[in-house]
């Protein structure tokens, strides 16, 4: 459901709690029992559980993790002109959602994952307006990143299976399938948001949304 | 009538308590900002919660109609 339309929900809800609370009376007989029990138990509910869905979709868009400060050199990060540069690259060729680019990587693909990543997104809250944020440059994961969320994708794919870095050592692949040889950590893709460390040569790609 | 005064007064502070909440959450909604979901389930939520919850209150609550009670007179 889209936003307008929930909204519109929500404010239809509260206009006909409205007239319960202007005139109470209504309640008396059985058809204002039934509208009272829709207006102020059963909308309600309906209209909070709907905008809360609404708000954890919308959670997931590249823009609602841009809208925060802190993350901007990371957003221009996904626009830098260079194909060594792992997060743009995958933006710019849409390898990943372009409207739900950051939670697509940074989400958690086994059990729970979603659940996790806003478990994740409440603790950046919690930092960012409670606690010290650090400079942008400064952000570190958690955890370190688990190949999981690359072969998630990449598994079985073959540029991925069949490339000839990947198969050089006959040791790489299952190190990198069982998350004992990093993808990013390992100096293979090691250029990923690099942000405070672009430097001046670095371009910027000025399409995509 | 004073039980009758009393759920009104009830069903008028749920009915409050429930669109207060019902408009924190129409904002948070078209406000684009991630504070926004804290703002709507924590706050809207627990308005619309509460309100829900004096709405049942004042259901279970209520006197009970007269033809209800179990002092109704016995069919002959």
């Amino acid at each position: 459901m889209s936003t307008i339309a929930v909204v519109i929900l929500v404010l239809f809800s509260a206009a006909l709690a409205a007239a319960i609370v202007v005139r109470p009376a209504i309640t008396v007989n059985r058809a204002g029992k039934i509208l009272a029990f829709g207006v102020l138990f059963f909308l309600p509910l309906f209209s909070l559980a709907v905008g809360t869905e609404n708000e954890m979709e919308r959670s997931k868009s590249t823009s609602f993790c841009l809208s925060c400060h802190i993350m901007d050199s990371y957003g221009r990060s996904l626009h830098i002109d260079d194909p060594s540069y792992l997060a743009a690259a995958h933006f710019q060729n849409h390898r990943v959602p372009a409207d739900e680019a950051c939670y697509t990587c940074h989400t958690n693909y086994a059990m729970f994952g979603t659940f996790k990543a806003k478990l994740g997104g409440l603790r950046h809250l919690y930092i960012y307006y409670l606690g010290k944020p650090p400079l942008p440059q400064d952000i570190t994961l958690y955890k370190p990143f688990n190949n999981r969320e690359c072969l998630h994708c990449h598994l079985g794919a073959r540029s991925f299976e069949q490339g000839a870095t990947h198969n050089a050592d006959p040791a790489t692949l299952p190190a990198i399938k069982a998350n004992t040889l990093s993808c990013i950590s390992s100096g293979c893709h090691d250029t990923v948001h690099n942000v405070g460390r672009w430097g001046d040569k670095v371009k910027f790609w000025d399409g995509g949304s | 009538m004073p039980a009758k005064d009393s759920m009104d007064r009830r069903l008028r502070l749920s009915g409050v308590l429930v669109i207060t909440g019902l408009l924190i959450e129409a904002l948070c909604l078209v406000w684009s900002k991630p504070i926004a979901f804290v703002v709507l389930v924590c706050i809207g939520g627990a308005l619309i919660g509460l309100g829900v919850l004096l709405f049942l209150y004042s259901l279970v609550s209520a006197s009970p109609h007269p033809t209800d009670s179990s002092g109704a007179a016995p069919e002959r």
